[in-house]
């Protein structure tokens, strides 16, 4: 275990974990070559297997499926959706915030993390990054969706119009709009520029004239001078720092979403960070749920190694208690508020028509994630495999929670019951297939570990970065080079 | 431990030590002095200056600051010595001394919290609360069965109890240990300091409901505790970052901190400044958008009288100042300028608790600041701060040099 210590040897990054123990973040005995090879050849040597062309083949399928729910939404109206009043978010914003929180790993591992100083992030953040993509992709159907008529949506957008329309900037729904915007166009530019070194490394390598050609042109005329790393990675790390506060603010806007409101349930002061931390939690729970499969079908488990899925589970073990004070807190202030709306709500939620799913979530969320305060279960693949799952369930139970809020308020006149319909189902089923989709697609065409940033954890680099001080580690370094 | 005997006596502090005891015992003095005359006052004089110079009920409001913003520093200092233990990393090595001297003060801190029971009619209205009003109104009712007597004491207790027994156990299983990275830390420090937060994060939170929320009984917000929580946090960074720097001979500390240390202590700290932010600026939003009577009440009574402007004090130099100049490295790197912001930070902390607490005793007056309120905090402060030292003295001030290969055993 203890053969290549990566970390304790620098006492300058002392940053890591404090245990000297624990598993290495590359296994023993790779060299730069060997990981070049290893991770492109799934691209470009390897053939692409059966297994690939029946998962695409199913999740393209479910792709169908979404794209006849979104046709018929299209012709019929929001009204094949089982919305109603007073519950007018139905699925669309369950699916909505659960993406969106899924979609929060990705750049939490790539730019926190890198920020500080964290090494064992690099094999994770690629498909990270991608995930939050696709899951950034999912979520942003359903709000425009549910507008009822998608083709105006750039109505939100502040724009100068003959009409006169001007959004309004009270409502955090457009708010959203730029929140979420935001966060799409710098996730996708990071994760793209994190692929360039790699995009060029497949345009050197591939076989094949139609691959040199797109990877060629994707590559930007890369060609790895000194120049290009300098000027690389102070950009890289520029954008680090630009994504840090969006993990922050997409989650906090979309918690203002529901607080805003002063409905019984959604109007609580600890909503933001409460949200942010759901978000963490879901979004590392759904890497945990791809790392161990895709690990395990392509040997990736020198890459991806305990010491990746131990660490994942820590974070998942504090976010879920963060999110668990949120419930207790929640709880608690609406006994303690004495506001008779507030102790309904907790009750209703508790013991009313959709009690059930509020326990399971406690059960989800709450329960099931103490499991990993102990080691040997957090080293445990198949029982983080599981937890993970639960979580991610777990966090969609949550958001339909907090959003039948809306099924009793204020008036017992204007209560009502939801239920979704086909269609709902269809919709939802559909994103998870788009998403499942665009992974496999990803998985065939782009290195799924970033090959250059894996370079610089072997000992060869280790060695060459003590002589020269900024050169192949310093990818991890400073936020500022001047 | 041999370590002990090694400890430099440290003869520079001794008039720090002793002007802080003895400012501190006169502060206090002062205030016990000017409680008592106004309670003799009481009845005896009828004459309003008088009676507003001096008063029971104005000692007990002045001291509950004071121990609050000292209460903050001792367990800021355990929380961040827990988080350290369980996440390693330089930073926590440069103020290992100063958070473990800070931890120390814990059982004094309980010991200072007892006077405030004689006063809790003065402070908290629910124990003023006439039966036949609780009789009359259903909230009352509901209010009373968290808000009472017995169950606040029992509640005290269990907070102090958990954290001086975390705390005693944390320093006892650490005691003698190098300050250093070089050793990887006993196991069981990781197992009692996951444990440790959680109880710590509960405590606070209805520690900060009780002591605090609870001066204005009929206004709530979710995000208090862990706010208040961001608060003793940065209050313990801060001052640990002070403490080392006004503290240690400037060659010694030159000699074995890092730049990068002193960035990261900065960055932290500017962390902490960010999150006390984002929560603060989260809870004003959200209230001031629902505007709903029950909650918005609490910023009306903070944003009139002159009260406005300490609001406003606060965003500059709780957030804009210290968050432009922990943004520049070459404040970070000088580990003077570094302390003199940790200073600020420490200073603009007690006016935040200060905004937070009084304005809930006097609902829409005018802004206001008693003599025995400046009194109270170097009272408390100068007995802390000497107990503080006293307990500094007692352990290595700076970590181990990271250079040396020597073996540690010694």
């Amino acid at each position: 275990m203890e053969d290549r210590p990566q970390h304790s040897d620098e006492p300058s990054k002392g940053d890591g974990p404090a245990h000297a123990e624990s598993a290495p973040v590359i296994a023993p005995g790779y060299t730069i070559g060997s990981i070049t090879d290893q991770i492109s050849s799934i691209v470009l040597t390897r053939p692409t297997s059966r297994g690939w062309w029946i998962g695409f083949g199913i999740a393209f399928l479910i792709v169908m499926v979404l794209h006849a729910a979104i046709a018929y939404l299209l012709v019929k109206g929001v009204g094949i959706w089982g919305i109603n009043v007073p519950v007018a978010w139905g699925f669309a914003i369950v699916n909505f915030v659960w993406w969106i929180g899924i979609g929060h790993a990705g750049t939490l591992i790539s730019a926190i993390l890198l920020l500080l100083h964290q090494e064992w992030r690099t094999s994770i953040n690629r498909f990270a990054e991608a995930m939050t993509l696709f899951a950034v992709a999912c979520a942003g159907l359903f709000p425009l969706l549910h507008m009822g008529r998608p083709w105006f949506f750039y109505w939100l957008i502040p724009y100068p119009n003959t009409m006169g329309l001007w959004p309004q900037f009270r409502s955090p729904l457009v708010w959203d709009v730029f929140a979420v915007a935001t966060y799409f166009t710098v996730s996708l530019l990071f994760w793209y520029v994190g692929l360039i070194p790699d995009l060029a490394t497949l345009r050197d390598r591939s076989q094949s004239r139609v691959g040199r050609v797109i990877y060629g042109i994707l590559a930007m005329g890369w060609r790895g001078s000194a120049r290009h790393w300098h000027r690389y990675e102070v950009a890289y790390l520029l954008m680090a720092g630009l994504a840090t506060p969006l993990v922050v603010s997409v989650h906090t806007v979309v918690s203002f979403d529901f607080a805003i409101a002063i409905v019984p349930g959604w109007h609580s002061t600890i909503f933001p960070p409460y949200f942010v931390a759901g978000a963490i939690f879901s979004g590392f729970a759904m890497v945990l749920t791809l790392a161990i499969p895709i690990r395990a079908i392509y040997g990736l488990e020198g890459f991806i190694t305990l010491r990746h899925l131990e660490n994942m589970a820590k974070i998942l073990l504090v976010t879920g208690l963060c999110v668990a004070y949120g419930y207790l807190m929640e709880a608690f202030m609406a006994f303690y508020s004495a506001s008779k709306y507030e102790q309904f709500l907790a009750l209703n939620r508790a013991f009313g028509p959709y009690a059930p799913f509020y326990w399971a979530l406690l059960v989800c969320n709450v329960l099931t994630p103490q499991v990993l305060w102990f080691r040997r279960w957090r080293q445990n693949v198949g029982i983080l495999f599981i937890v993970a799952i639960v979580v991610n369930i777990g966090m969609w139970l949550e958001r339909f929670v907090i959003v039948m809020s809306l099924h009793r308020d204020y008036m017992p006149s204007a209560w009502g019951m939801y239920s979704p319909t086909v269609w709902d189902w269809a919709t939802f089923i559909g994103t998870l297939g788009l998403f499942v989709a665009l992974l496999f697609l990803f998985i065939r065409f782009l290195p799924v570990i970033s090959i250059f940033e894996m370079r610089t954890l072997v000992p060869e680099a280790q060695v060459r970065e003590e002589h020269g001080a900024t050169e192949a580690g310093s990818v991890t370094g400073e936020l500022r080079t001047t | 431990m041999s370590a002990a005997a090694e400890l430099p006596p440290r003869p520079e502090w001794d008039r720090v030590q002793r002007t802080a005891l003895v400012a501190g015992v006169l502060g206090l003095g002062l205030c016990v002095l000017g409680g008592l005359v106004g309670q003799a006052l009481e009845g005896a004089s009828n004459e309003n200056f008088l009676r507003s110079l001096f008063g029971l009920d104005q000692f007990f409001r002045s001291y509950l600051v004071a121990y609050l913003f000292v209460l903050g520093i001792g367990l800021g200092s355990w929380v961040l010595l827990m988080v350290h233990h369980l996440t390693g990393g330089q930073w926590g090595w440069a103020l290992r001394g100063v958070l473990r001297a800070g931890t120390h003060t814990i059982p004094l801190l309980v010991l200072l919290f007892l006077p405030l029971l004689l006063g809790l009619r003065d402070l908290y209205p629910w124990m003023r609360w006439a039966q036949e009003d609780i009789q009359e109104s259903q909230t009352l009712q509901f209010k009373t069965l968290y808000l009472n007597a017995p169950f606040f004491l029992g509640r005290a207790f269990v907070y102090l109890a958990a954290w001086v027994g975390f705390s005693v156990v944390l320093l006892r299983w650490s005691a003698g240990l190098p300050h250093s990275p070089a050793e990887p830390e006993p196991r069981r420090l990781r197992m009692l300091s996951s444990p440790g937060l959680l109880a710590y994060g509960l405590t606070i939170t209805f520690a900060s409901i009780d002591w605090v929320m609870s001066i204005e009984p009929l206004w709530y917000s979710t995000i208090y505790g862990p706010l208040f929580a961001t608060g003793q946090a940065l209050s313990g960074m801060a001052f640990a970052i002070a403490a080392l720097v006004g503290l240690a001979p400037p060659v010694e500390l030159s000699a074995v901190i890092t730049r990068k240390q002193l960035r990261d202590l900065g960055n932290l700290m500017l962390a902490f400044i960010l999150l006390w932010t984002y929560m603060s600026f989260a809870q004003f939003l959200l209230i001031w958008s629902a505007n709903l009577p029950e909650e918005v009440i609490w910023y009306k009574r903070r944003l009139q009288g002159g009260w406005q402007f300490v609001g406003v004090l606060l965003i500059l130099l709780h957030f804009v100042l210290p968050f432009l100049l922990l943004l520049s490295r070459d404040v970070k790197h000088n580990p003077r300028t570094l302390a003199t912001v940790a200073t600020l930070i420490l200073g603009i902390h007690l006016v935040d608790l200060y905004w937070v607490i009084v304005p809930g005793f006097f609902p829409f007056q005018d802004f206001r600041l008693h003599w025995m309120d400046p009194a109270a905090v170097v009272g408390l402060g100068g007995i802390w701060l000497a107990f503080f030292l006293r307990e500094l003295r007692r352990q290595p001030l700076l970590p181990e040099p990271l250079l040396t290969e020597e073996n540690h055993h010694g």
